[in-house]
């Protein structure tokens, strides 16, 4: 058995202070004593002891006698302080350049630190959230994993595995109408069970946890929906009508709703209030799962008690004995599958697994079927990697500056080294002066990140994404901890280089400091142009593919269209009502909005033969659709109010992939589906139109146009060009005779187009803007460099003018470096930003073509920026009197 | 100038090292006072008395060897030196002179 040994800590301590030719001895008796002790006491006792031997050696005859300086010198701070403060102050144009370079940057990394932050906030309230987990499930296939797990599960697990304490399921399928008393609201949410409150942190406003989702047909509602329903009465115990919808959710979709099927009445049993937690769980109501049964039964919800082979629906959520590990829950996962799934072998089960999801992961770790609108991690990294090429960027400003600098403070440190100083105290003196310069920064970030912070939250996809942002106390901490580190990370390398300067070689200037790494230097510079060329260039792009999506011809007319969703109306009678309504020049009925997102499939070949089945997408549409949308028909004839399901119209593509030589030649033809068995008979062929979203295909697919008033979801309103609102205002009127209980619900074709592609627009709002950062920290930098060189040359040029040179000889012999650097920055940025970027614009399918504009943009920037920024410089300096130059020193 | 004046923890110290012979050092010392004394003492007390006698030559010490026990560092070993020897009689003679300045208590006292 090993020897238990000494107290490490105690033995370290004991290292580091006593005199080196007593540490042999001493540690030999501790030892000795130590291991005495343990044979007669405890362990504890004898560590107890050695600690105490330890202190007891700490006296004055034992202890190293300190001859090393005190490079930790509070009086030495405070000078330390003082030189960097004086230093600021002296050179006003490099502080500049620094604290605003650094701010600049840091305030974008401040805006990463605050949505990480944010983030961090949610579900911070269960009291067991560091044993809980969500059952992930994915297959072979899928690359994401999806939120969901089978809906038996739950149980399942609990039952055959004792590590886990607790578990509850989550299932949606609650979307309708709630009513009380004449008032209606929309309710939307899970089933739950009991075990709900044991394994969540959420508490009942009013009504009893325990009880609560224990009787069928009873429900907990927010408190939002509870003043809704009943203002401000004690909403325990009252009745309420529901009759559901099938509203989407937990993520909500236009147009899906369909008629109302009433579920009876159910007893409110509490109130959650959701302003109290934050958390990726949002939901009007929770209803019990013991009301299941009874909806099965009556048909009204799909029996999936038993079913292991959906696990699209419903979410579990575990919680872990304390103390089980979470890879003991991965095998009992595995061996749960493995004892389930052997007999199961559908195709979208191979490869089946479950994985356990930490509750501390579910906020940044987005998957398929989550339960609200998150940024995926992915778009951390992107905005992590944007922001940490700013802030290297920035921080490389100081780097580069100080180094260039260093002449000025040479003599400094050789007159401390002279006086004492060693290495590592000069060290501390120019990582105090850096972190101090970065603190100084950090304010000025603070200021910056109230614009940042607004324009962030505006971003379109922010509506999504939910971001709020607080400045908590917390987050300043960690401000001050991060401009900390870049103050660091600017500030460690010259500090070293600085500090490994000899005294003697300074003071007698035998050495004139390096004018060292110039050529460093200027690859610095010249690597920051072609970063902001590259953004530059991308931005400009982005958007140029932004606009040629707006502008796209969809090959169907949108103008004044406005979706008007049917939830669930009869569709002949909102027809008819519409159509008397002034202003509206013609109505059509789809089950989709095609070119926004949505898209249904089905597979055809001609009857009887033995081709393949062709892929086709499939719209629902009435009559008037194709007119409606100015869609031309190439042959045959549309379709007419007495079609069947059975007769359909089909796109010229269809047409080709069908086997068929032209649109005429497959008029009246038959085909057959793959799944249901159904006959379509063509009755017409229609011009290309795009039906997909643009993003990812070129919309000449094959597709399906057939009538079927049962899944009519949208009726599409043709308003006549003046005063549409007008217009709106009576659809909203007839609306109201048609169904009281629900508001209309519209959108304008064109804007629902636009939306596909407004993320798009915050991506070159984003790129732009850290583009705009990238080149004001190059001309920072370029500006720190001549500034500085000018400064080194006051002299020559003094001398220069005096024998005669011309402002502009003088003009263009200190610009020439730096012109070259700019040059040199365009030559390598332009070609790299055209071929990185064709890289991604070659996987769109649809895309503007590239030509050179876009890098053309780029490198004018550049060059005009870089060239203002040397020419303001290098005339100024060449302006200067002689007289006053050579006065200088 | 040699300080030659002896304390009472001093002499104590002294004397167990000349007791313990070639085990004096400073572990078995601080143990053996235990022993004696019943009261005990930190081993870097003991090691501070030892150096200070050390110092004031009444000592002297040299490295020892070295056992598994104590993670096989060797140990110091201290010796009385000619001048320790002598304080030390010194001291019990100036003692010894004093009792027998005791009127109560010089017949009792019986010396071998």
């Amino acid at each position: 058995m090993k020897k238990i040994q000494p107290p490490h800590l105690a033995k370290r301590l004991l290292e580091r202070v006593l005199r080196e030719d007593l540490t042999e001895e001493v540690l030999g008796d501790l030892e000795e004593k130590y291991s005495s002790t343990l044979k007669n006491h405890s362990a504890s006792k004898a560590k107890m002891n050695y600690w105490f031997e330890v202190i007891n050696y700490l006296r004055p005859f034992a202890i190293r006698k300190i001859n090393s300086y005190h490079y930790m010198n509070h009086g030495l701070f405070q000078n330390y302080f003082k030189v960097g403060i004086r230093n600021i102050l002296k050179y006003k144009t490099f502080s500049f350049i620094n604290i605003f370079g650094l701010a600049v940057a840091m305030s974008v990394g401040m805006l990463l630190i605050l949505m990480l932050a944010d983030q961090h906030r949610y579900d911070q309230f269960h009291e067991k959230k560091d044993r809980m987990y969500r059952i992930l499930s994915s297959t072979e296939d899928g690359r994401q994993g999806y939120a969901t797990s089978p809906f038996p599960l739950s149980h399942a697990l609990k039952e055959s595995y004792p590590i886990i304490e607790e578990s509850t399921h989550l299932t949606p399928g609650v979307g309708g109408d709630a009513t009380y008393q004449q008032k209606l609201a929309e309710m939307r949410g899970y089933f739950a069970e009991p075990s709900f409150f044991r394994v969540f942190g959420f508490r009942l406003e009013k009504g009893d946890e325990k009880t609560a989702l224990m009787q069928p047909n009873s429900a907990v509602i927010s408190s939002e929906l509870a003043y809704e329903l009943f203002n401000d009465e004690n909403p325990v115990g009252k009745i309420i009508e529901f009759s559901d919808r099938q509203l989407s959710f937990p993520l909500e979709f236009d147009g899906i709703s369909s008629p109302a099927v009433s579920w009876g009445s159910f007893t409110i049993t509490g109130v959650i209030d959701h302003s109290k937690y934050k958390s990726h769980l949002a939901f009007d109501a929770l209803v019990s799962a013991a009301t299941l049964p009874a909806l099965y039964s009556d048909k009204k919800i799909e029996d999936r008690s038993s079913n292991w082979e959906n696990y699209y629906r419903t979410y579990t959520y575990v919680v872990l004995r304390s103390d089980a590990k979470e890879d003991q829950l991965s095998n009992a996962l595995d061996d749960f599958v493995k004892r389930t799934y052997a007999d199961l072998t559908a195709e979208h089960l191979k490869g089946f697994h479950l994985t356990p999801q930490p509750l501390s992961q579910v906020q940044l770790g987005l998957m398929g079927n989550d339960t609200n609108n998150r940024l995926f991690l992915l778009g951390y990294y992107f905005l992590a990697a944007l922001t940490i090429v700013i802030l290297i960027s920035a921080a490389l400003n100081y780097t580069s500056l100080s180094i260039a600098r260093s002449v000025v403070r040479a003599k400094e440190i050789g007159i401390r080294k002279v006086n004492g100083a060693q290495k590592k105290s000069v060290v501390m003196q120019f990582l105090s002066e850096s972190i101090l310069i970065s603190l100084f920064a950090m304010v000025l970030a603070v200021g910056l990140l109230f614009l940042l912070k607004p324009a962030f939250k505006n971003l379109w996809v922010n509506q999504y994404l939910g971001f709020e942002l607080p400045q908590t106390w917390g987050v300043y901490f960690l401000f001050i901890g991060f401009a900390m580190f870049i103050g660091i990370l600017a500030g460690l390398f010259p500090a070293f280089q600085l500090s490994a300067y000899e005294p003697v070689k300074v003071l007698k200037k035998l050495q004139v400091v390096n004018r060292g790494g110039m050529g460093m230097r200027k690859a610095l510079n010249v690597s920051q142009l072609v970063i902001s060329l590259f953004f530059i260039a991308t931005s400009v792009l982005v958007f140029r593919q932004f606009n040629h999506f707006m502008k796209f011809d969809y090959g169907f007319d949108s103008t004044n269209i406005i979706n008007v969703e049917l939830q669930g109306a009869a569709y002949e009678k909102v027809v008819q009502q519409f159509s008397t309504v002034p202003g509206v020049v013609s109505v059509s009925a789809s089950d989709i909005i095609p070119a926004t997102g949505t898209n249904n499939g089905i597979q055809l070949k001609k009857t009887d033969s033995e081709n393949e089945f062709t892929n086709a997408s499939i719209l629902v549409t009435d009559q008037h659709f194709i007119e409606n949308l100015n869609i031309k028909l190439v042959a045959g004839s549309a379709l007419s109010e007495s079609s069947t399901t059975e007769s359909i119209l089909i796109n010229e593509t269809a047409v080709e992939k069908l086997g068929y030589p032209n649109p005429a030649s497959i008029i009246g033809e038959s085909l057959e589906t793959k799944w249901g068995g159904e006959t379509l008979t063509v009755v017409g062929v229609v011009k290309n139109f795009h039906y997909l979203i643009l993003v990812n295909n070129n919309g000449t697919a094959p597709l399906v146009l057939r009538r079927n008033p049962d899944q009519f979801k949208f009726l599409n309103v043709r308003l006549a060009g003046d005063q549409p609102m007008t217009t709106i205002s009576k659809l909203e009127a007839k609306w109201k005779e048609i169904d009281p209980l629900h508001p209309i619900q519209y959108k304008f074709f064109k804007d629902e187009l636009a939306s596909t592609h407004q993320a798009i627009f915050d991506i070159v709002t984003i790129i732009g803007f850290v583009a705009f950062l990238a080149i004001v920290i190059a001309c920072l930098g370029l500006l720190g460099m001549a500034t500085y060189t000018i400064e080194r040359k006051t002299k020559e040029v003094g001398i220069r003018k005096t024998l005669g040179a011309t402002e502009f000889n003088i003009a263009f012999l200190l610009s020439r470096e730096f012109i070259a650097v700019v040059l040199m920055a365009v030559a390598i940025g332009a070609p790299l930003s055209f071929f990185v970027n064709n890289l991604w614009l070659q996987r769109l399918v649809n895309r503007v073509d590239f030509g050179w504009s876009a890098v053309g943009i780029g490198t004018l920037c550049i060059l005009l920026l870089g060239f203002i920024t040397i020419v303001t410089q290098t005339l100024k300096a060449s302006r200067t009197n002689p007289v006053d130059s050579l006065k200088v020193e | 100038m040699i300080e030659t004046k002896l304390g009472e923890f001093e002499e104590v110290i002294l004397l167990l090292t000349g007791i313990l012979g070639e085990n004096a050092y400073a572990f078995k010392i601080a143990e053996e006072f235990k022993n004696q004394t019943g009261r005990s003492i930190s081993i870097g007390a003991t090691h501070s008395t030892l150096d200070r006698l050390e110092g004031k030559g009444f000592l002297k010490s040299e490295m020892g060897s070295a056992t598994s026990e104590r993670g096989g560092r060797r140990k110091r070993i201290f010796t009385i030196t000619a001048l320790g020897k002598r304080v030390l009689k010194e001291s019990r003679d100036f003692k010894m002179a004093l009792w027998q300045q005791y009127p109560a208590l010089s017949g009792k006292l019986n010396i071998a």
